[in-house]
């Protein structure tokens, strides 16, 4: 499955949760994917030869209040084994959620995959909404 | 050995600005080009592997053969000894003792090759070793890069969108505005299919005369009247 395939098939594609996708391949050969239950934080997907990436930029470290920032990241230490199928990490000075699938994952479980991710985004920042500038 | 530790040196060094891949290439160039020499070596390594097997097969049928002949001399040897003819005999034997002489050799040979062939595949299995750890420690670095790219292609909004500050506040609230209005939506579908099962069974009701029809009232209420008028 290329990122071209999966982006056709989640246009056409509606979750279990009645979740639809808005899927486009970006001239970087990124897939930005727009869940409808989540549509203000889109996912980035990519491919290593081994795995599929789900990328959910949430906010930069600047966005985070100074004094809150030792607060924040121990928060997220302890709330990520609770967060189904993402886990919380940092690249570069933004704070991700991500997930990692096996690229013989099926199509379904993908799809599933991205919904559940829209779904944590909005509890994950709901959780430490209060420490951010 | 690690990546993972030279990747973190390189990000506590600071260089995870924006574009900047904080690997370095050298280091993905040596992982490849290790993967390409292990699998080379493999290759060779079968090949000869190969050619060895065969000279192995060889050398046993050729001691089977060796074994058969003595066994064969050894049981004439026998018989010349019973006809009393000693000097056959003893040139029988000696004809056994060269096919024993030859086939400890070939055994020697055998037991030499067998030996190496253990060898090569000990070594083919450390070398592919190499290779899955290489391909590994390849895919972290690969990862990290992916992440890079993935999250700069979202996030490069942050700068435009967040300058006004509370970004994800105002975000989160839209966010779940539309998911209370869903919520509304579906409770109104739910309170309308409720409304239209709850007619079904008062039409039914009526079609089998139960209930307050029109018709039933009236009689009940004459009824009430004639009870009324007999007291």
């Amino acid at each position: 499955m290329t990122l071209d395939d999966l982006a056709f098939r989640l246009n056409d594609y509606a979750g279990e949760e009645g979740t639809t996708f808005d899927a486009l391949v970006t001239e970087q050969g990124i897939l930005e994917v727009v869940c409808s239950n989540n549509d203000e934080f889109p996912i980035s997907v990519t491919m290593t030869e081994t795995q599929i990436l789900s990328v959910t930029p949430l906010f930069a470290l600047s966005e985070v209040q100074p004094d809150q920032r030792d607060e924040l990241n121990a928060t997220f230490l302890r709330l990520s084994p609770a967060v189904p199928l993402s886990a919380i990490g940092l690249q570069g000075d933004t704070y991700i959620l991500f997930g990692a699938m096996a690229l013989s994952t099926r199509f379904e479980v993908v799809a599933h995959e991205l919904e559940v991710q829209a779904e944590n985004t909005i509890d994950v920042l709901e959780a430490v909404e209060h420490m951010l500038a | 050995m690690g990546v993972l530790r030279d990747m973190l040196t390189a990000l506590r060094g600071g260089a995870s600005e924006v574009g900047e891949v904080i690997v370095d290439a050298n280091a993905i160039r040596i992982l490849e080009q290790e993967i390409r020499d292990a699998e080379t070596a493999i290759g060779n390594a079968k090949q000869s592997l190969t050619r060895m097997k065969s000279a192995e097969i060889k050398l046993k049928r050729e001691i089977a053969t060796l074994d058969q002949d003595a066994g064969d001399y050894e049981r004439k040897a026998v018989a010349a000894l019973n006809t009393g003819e000693e000097a056959l005999a003893a040139e029988v034997a000696e004809r056994i003792a060269e096919l024993e002489e030859e086939r400890a050799e070939k055994a020697g040979e055998q037991a030499a090759l067998d030996a190496e062939v253990h060898k090569i595949h000990s070594m083919i299995k450390a070398r592919e070793r190499t290779i899955q750890k290489n391909k590994r420690e390849l895919d972290k670095v690969r990862t990290v890069q992916e992440l890079q790219r993935a999250t700069e292609s979202v996030s490069k909004n942050f700068a435009a969108t967040g300058s006004s500050g509370h970004r994800v506040s105002k975000a989160l609230e839209r966010v779940k505005a539309k998911q209370q209005g869903w919520q509304d939506r579906m409770e109104a579908g739910e309170w309308l299919e409720g409304q239209e099962a709850g007619d079904d069974i008062d039409a039914k009701l009526r079609a089998k005369g139960i209930g307050t029809s029109g018709a039933s009232a009236a009689e009940d209420v004459l009824a009430r009247l004639k009870a009324r008028k007999s007291s």
